[in-house]
């Protein structure tokens, strides 16, 4: 079934796909959203680690290969907001020192792009979502930018006993970013630091994209179309223009959108899975990928953590999952190279603690069960707390997106995610271990120790990414693809390295960069 | 938008309790709850159950009248993307339930081969104490099924779940759960 023609398709309601219909309908733009998931509204985050599953991925799987196999479901999304709608809402920044990072060290692969042209739009986003936090603080790191709209949010004691530890060390903090209220900002309360935020904040005080963006989208015209399974991106005969998707509705009838302009704004893996399988004779390896480079250098963090449980009862489940502070001070991509490390890291300190679920206090350790598990419970349950320091995985072309012979209901080929962290990044994994458990011994907690693990996959970013030219990338650095004008990319797949920190405020602020773009060059684009 | 104040969110409190078959009529309860009424399996066989029941005490104290038995055979007679288990956090392929008779098989026929034909349910505390640990390490020799550290990750999740995982499992830690949205009474 065809529906009417629209300006813009976005496929995905997460961060970049929220940005992207904010500003394109605030332009004047007919907009559709196209959402695989369910429509969730502020009411249906309940704070419970069970009923916070629902917000999590429920389509047919990727599947996993690799040494280190992506284990991606606690991350991604499920529904309208996103992963978004879950995250944990840490606004720390790239740095300088990620955008050349080939350059300046013959590792790895450059943005198109420098910190300058991204620092504007991350104050841009500040000022849209309110961040808290003390810039001023953070730029003993980074170029001066704004300050930040809101002060930095409460800190606890379960973030404040490790600060002796890190000075041990020569470790500086400062007032974590985040993105959340510190004050009432812009007719949203502020934070009750109940620490449910990784299930969802139904209050708004986080910045979520149902408070935000898709809400200024809403307001402006934009429509939502959740349960809507997009499989295939359509093209004209001739292959140089999309003209719209082919996507599953709740009834799982066919239908077909066409629009102008189509982003794709549907995660780091769908967007290529739903790129291999539009090839056309035209573009028969895949939607513009004449690089080879569709679904490649995919990249992960990794989290070296650290717990401790001190004598005093540091009220371990109040705050917010969010950090109360962080630090780059090891953010140098040598900065470990003596333990042949190569990538930079990114500190946190303070999270709020709950008690069940992959994340809570019960898995900090999983080798205890039965009645050495029930002691542990009463021990951490006033005394935990933890840091962590995640570490940037470089760009390797075998970590890859790539479609697999079985199909999903919709007769769609399921993605396969393969992917191995190289010695690079195990050494740094190790190394930043090392080095919070010399930090945790420092501050005289009653029991430390590093939660020691299968290396984590923490975030999915590249496959995607973006460069100068179709030889070397498939986007430009705004994400419009480089063989099809009208053919857009959002979200972190466009990142050609990850860097170290959580990437959401970076994702927010690229998406605002190419969204604007596409709004002041839509005649040229749209045709 | 409109003030939102914590705990406003009266209208989620009772939807987080599970749908049960009790007597012919779907009744909302929680897992405890649906344990102390004895409420009918639905896709688990009493063998399976009672394995199940052996094992989540085993991993977590209280487990058993917790109600992971209930919890988990009202979950896998569900559609998979109404599922509040961890295994769909963990890339576990649905239908869930064939993991969790996969799982269970596994437990059962390496218990049997290692302790003259007993079960697990059949073990003494120290023998299940010394098997579970055998299966977080992969020392189990033979082992057939899914991966034994990962149903043992798996399993012990779901036990955490309706132990520590509840209003009352914060209570029976000394902690405030401090809801924006109350589950419900006890979820």
């Amino acid at each position: 079934m065809a529906n009417e023609k629209v300006d813009v398709v976005i496929v995905g309601a997460g961060a970049s796909g929220s940005v992207y219909a904010s500003v394109m309908a605030k332009a004047g733009k007919k907009v559709v959203l196209l959402e695989t998931g369910p429509d969730w509204q502020l009411g249906d985050l309940i704070s419970s680690d069970f009923w916070g599953r629902r917000i999590k991925p429920a389509g047919p799987p990727f599947l996993l290969e690799g040494k280190n196999p992506y284990g991606y479901a606690y991350q991604a999304g499920w529904g309208v907001g996103g992963a978004a709608l879950h995250y944990f809402a840490n606004f720390p920044r790239l740095m300088p020192n990620d955008f050349k990072v080939k350059t300046e060290h013959g590792k790895g692969l450059d943005w198109p792009i420098n910190y300058a042209d991204i620092a504007p739009y991350y104050d841009k986003v500040a000022r849209d979502v309110g961040v808290s936090g003390d810039a001023r603080a953070e730029e003993i790191w980074r170029p001066a930018g704004e300050p930040y709209p809101m002060p930095p949010m409460k800190t606890f004691r379960g973030g404040e006993v490790w600060k002796k530890g890190f000075e041990a060390v020569g470790v500086r903090l400062a007032p974590a970013a985040v993105g959340m209220n510190s004050t009432e900002y812009k007719g949203r309360p502020a934070c009750l630091y109940d620490g449910w935020c990784h299930v969802g904040c139904p209050i708004g005080a986080l910045a979520n994209p149902l408070v935000t963006y898709l809400a200024d989208a809403k307001k402006a015209g934009a429509e939502v179309r959740a349960r809507a399974t997009v499989t295939r991106i359509l093209t004209n005969p001739e292959g140089d223009r999309v003209t719209g998707v082919e996507y599953y509705d709740a009834k799982k009838e066919s239908q077909i959108q066409e629009a102008s302009v189509v982003v794709l704004a549907a995660w780091s893996a769908q967007n290529p899975r739903l790129m291999l399988n539009s090839a056309t004779g035209k573009h028969a390896k895949g939607l513009a990928n004449a690089s080879g480079l569709l679904g490649k250098y995919l990249t992960a963090h990794f989290s070296s953590g650290t717990s401790a449980i001190f004598d005093e009862d540091l009220q371990p489940y109040m705050g917010t999952i969010g950090a109360q502070y962080f630090s780059y001070d090891r953010y140098d991509k040598n900065s470990h190279k003596a333990k042949g490390a190569f990538g930079s890291t990114f500190i946190v300190a303070g999270s709020a603690q709950k008690f069940s679920a992959l994340g809570g206090v019960a898995n900090a350790r999983g080798d205890l069960f039965g009645a050495e598990l029930a002691a542990f419970m009463q021990r951490a349950a006033r005394g935990y707390t933890r840091i962590g320091a995640f570490g940037e995985e470089m760009p390797n072309i075998e970590n890859r997106v790539e479609l697999a012979s079985d199909k999903d209901e919709f007769g769609m080929p399921l993605g396969k995610i393969v992917h191995s962290y190289n010695d690079d990044a195990v050494a740094l994994f190790n190394a930043n271990f090392e080095e919070g458990l010399t930090i945790a011994k420092a501050t005289g907690a009653k029991e430390v120790w590093s939660n020691r693990g299968a290396m984590p996959t923490i975030h999915l970013m590249g496959g995607t990414i973006m460069g100068n030219s179709a030889a070397d990338s498939v986007t430009n650095s705004y994400g419009q693809t480089h063989e099809i004008a009208n053919l857009w990319i959002a979200g972190p797949g466009l990142f050609p390295t990850s860097g170290a920190p959580n990437p959401t405020y970076t994702i927010f602020a690229l998406s605002l960069r190419g969204a604007e773009h596409l709004a002041g060059s839509w005649s040229a684009v749209a045709g | 938008m409109d003030p939102i104040e914590r705990r406003v969110f009266v209208q989620g409190a009772m939807i987080g309790a599970l749908a049960f078959q009790v007597g012919g009529v779907e009744t909302l309860l929680t897992p405890r709850q649906a344990y102390a009424q004895s409420v009918p399996l639905r896709t688990l066989t009493a063998e399976e159950a009672k394995t199940l029941a052996a094992v989540g005490e085993a991993l977590v104290p209280g487990a058993r009248t917790a109600g992971i038995v209930q919890f988990v055979d009202q979950q896998i007679s569900i559609p998979p993307d109404e599922a509040l288990l961890e295994a769909r956090i963990l890339n576990v392929r649905p239908p869930f339930a064939d993991f969790y008779r996969a799982a269970i098989g596994a437990i059962e026929r390496a218990s049997g081969t290692r302790n003259g034909g007993r079960g697990f349910a059949e073990l003494n505390a120290a023998e299940q104490h010394a098997f579970i640990d055998d299966m977080r390490q992969n020392k189990i020799d033979g082992w057939q099924g899914p991966g034994a550290p990962f149903i043992y990750f798996l399993l012990r999740t779901d036990a955490v779940d309706v132990v520590y995982g509840t209003m009352d499992g914060y209570a029976s830690l000394g902690v405030p759960y401090m809801p924006h949205i109350a589950p419900t009474r006890s979820w």
